[in-house]
């Protein structure tokens, strides 16, 4: 090599990295079905689902007001929606895995001079990518939640979906490794994705002027305790925190927790994706 | 002259079959080596350890001066590899799937962008450079894979049965482009393969079989040093039996051919005394590559690739029970 080997390793690092990143975002834009799915299941949820009970949602019990909620329930879900609609696109970006290894294209890969962990996380920036922009479908859909958010609002929110995107897409290539027929992936991913979904004070908000006591009487503990074990509840509340400026927890928690997952997953990932 | 890659003692054992068994030999620089084996030989194992993405249970391995086992990256930069099953991605056009390759080697853009013309040029694919991989001919993306091993700065191809499953014009295209690139850039080719007739065009042939390596010399002296006049008999059906019984190293194919091994013309003439009248067809086969592995193996290398509906309508010919 006449050049010098750090220039060299540079474009070669650089380079790689785009071009993986660019091959799997090139990927789901050719891929309409994917697309269509990401702009199908907000309107499901935003337009159907929260229009439709968002007139039951109100601070009664029994026909006796408690307190006052100071969001609507359009309001309540549209950050979960989000957060959805990330981990919906997250967790299947990693068919992308089983595909390369399927149709041989992973050996393409392994046998340049990349090294696995650059090699994975273009593929890990690069699903995340497309899940931040299906996260970012939803975000046009705020004016039907009748949300207003200022730049500063959208900036830490989108931040916060970036962080959730790349964590979730450690965890569908975590899965990906473990799980390596399509149909099998398709049917697991299904299986996490919406019990973590549902569990995570998404679709039934935690009442917020309940006292943990006064929770634990009206919910079962169990979900009490799936709820609370579930990183997803604190990726919500930080997403809520960011777009309707309500959080049950501390708002230092939801970015620790998002922060913590990606690391956690990613590190999971690479394990298995260096024994591939 | 240095060599280009240096094995020495690799063995790969896969639960308790052993694919390689203690393989060592040398591939001298701009050479066209070739590894001729059955399927299931151990060929396509011995690829993976040389293209790194296998590592034997022991043994070393050497590119271009470099042990490739200790430092896998490095030697990833030499070689371009084209693998048996097709590792193209067929949702990118053909340009992207070879400038996909050019980043990921670490390629400068205005090399790749000339490199890449240059090879499409010479596989015959400049027209298709913006089609989808999944709109070409299987004979095409092999030409796409060939030119896509060789954007980067490879000194040695590796092609992993690069003709298989293709036809006569696309196999003769393929050899013609190897030959061509040879004469344009410093190139060692290691090729494998079970089509004999494409071997003979090879600087050295290594027959491997049982993860063993049985002959590795120049075509030339293997044909005269193993090879054999061979007789090839069509005989009626009442004597095959009995040429089977006289002769009991025979081969019979599935198409009803018997393959005898001829030790020379006073051979011929005496199998011709006794059987001459009772043998629809005979030839003579004078010493060829497909004799030498005959005569190493005990077996014919063409048998490796009848598929089971050839061997039956063979069957039939003969007069097997399914057309009694």
């Amino acid at each position: 090599m006449s050049e010098s080997g750090l220039a060299y390793t540079f474009r070669l690092h650089a380079g790689g990295l785009y071009a993986i990143w660019f091959r799997e975002v090139k990927r789901a834009v050719r891929d309409r079905g994917q697309l269509i799915g990401g702009v199908s299941r907000p309107l499901l949820w935003v337009l159907i689902m929260g229009i439709g009970l968002n007139p039951y949602f109100r601070g009664e019990v029994y026909g006796e007001v408690r307190f006052v909620v100071p969001y609507t329930y359009l309001q309540f879900i549209f950050p979960a929606v989000i957060a959805l609609n990330i981990m919906y696109t997250s967790i299947q970006s990693a068919v992308s895995v089983i595909w390369d290894r399927q149709f041989g294209f992973l050996r393409e890969v392994l046998v340049s001079p990349l090294p696995r962990a650059t090699i994975l996380l273009g593929k890990i920036l690069g699903g995340a990518t497309v899940a931040l922009f299906h996260g970012c479908l939803v975000l046009v859909l705020a004016r039907f939640a009748d949300l207003s958010l200022s730049i500063g609002d959208i900036a830490r929110g989108l931040l916060l979906m970036a962080l959730l995107a790349f964590g979730l897409t450690s965890l569908g290539v975590v899965i990906a490794g473990r799980i390596r027929s399509f149909e099998g992936f398709g049917v697991f991913s299904n299986a996490v994705i919406l019990p973590l979904y549902f569990t995570s004070s998404s679709v039934f908000p935690l009442d917020p002027s309940l006292t943990s006591a006064q929770t634990s009487v009206i919910y079962p503990e169990w979900l009490m305790i799936v709820v609370r074990f579930n990183p997803m509840t604190y990726a919500v509340d930080a997403l809520r925190g960011a777009f309707i400026h309500f959080q049950q927890f501390d708002a230092w928690m939801g970015p620790a927790v998002l922060v913590g997952m990606a690391v956690v997953f990613f590190a999971m990932a690479l394990r298995g994706f260096s024994k591939a | 002259m240095t060599a280009a890659i240096q094995i020495d003692g690799v063995s790969k054992r896969y639960g308790r079959t052993v694919a390689l068994d203690a393989i060592s030999f040398d591939v001298a620089a701009q050479e066209v080596f070739a590894l001729l084996g059955p399927n299931g030989a151990g060929k396509t194992t011995l690829l993976h350890i040389l293209s790194t993405i296998l590592r034997p249970d022991s043994g070393t391995v050497t590119i271009g001066g470099v042990d490739a086992l200790a430092h896998p990256t490095r030697s990833r930069r030499d070689i371009g590899v084209v693998f048996q099953e097709p590792s193209l991605d067929d949702r990118l056009t053909v340009f992207e799937n070879l400038n996909f390759h050019g980043l990921v080697h670490g390629v400068p853009s205005a090399l790749r962008r000339r490199r890449i013309g240059e090879l499409l040029d010479l596989v015959e694919l400049t027209d298709w450079r913006d089609k989808l991989v999944r709109t070409l001919s299987s004979g095409m993306k092999r030409r796409v894979e060939i030119a896509r091993a060789l954007t980067h700065d490879s000194r040695i191809l590796f092609l992993d049965e690069p003709t298989v499953g293709l036809d006569a014009q696309s196999r003769d295209r393929i050899w013609r482009y190897i030959a061509r690139l040879r004469s344009t850039r410093d190139l060692t080719v290691v090729v494998t393969t079970h089509y004999i007739e494409e071997v003979e065009a090879c600087d050295r042939v290594c027959i491997i079989d049982h993860g063993k390596i049985l002959a590795l010399d120049s075509p030339a002296t293997l044909k005269a040093t193993y090879g054999q006049q061979l007789l090839r008999v069509v005989p009626h059906a009442d004597a095959a039996a009995e040429i089977a019984m006289d002769y009991p190293d025979a081969t019979i194919r599935p198409d009803g051919e018997m393959v005898l091994q001829s030790s020379g013309d006073v051979f011929a003439e005496s199998f011709l005394a006794r059987y001459g009248s009772r043998i629809r067809r005979l030839s003579v086969e004078e010493p060829s590559l497909e004799s030498v592995f005959l005569s190493l193996t005990g077996r014919e290398i063409r048998d490796q690739a009848a598929t089971g509906r050839e061997r039956t309508l063979a069957f039939g010919r003969q007069g097997g029970e399914h057309t009694r």
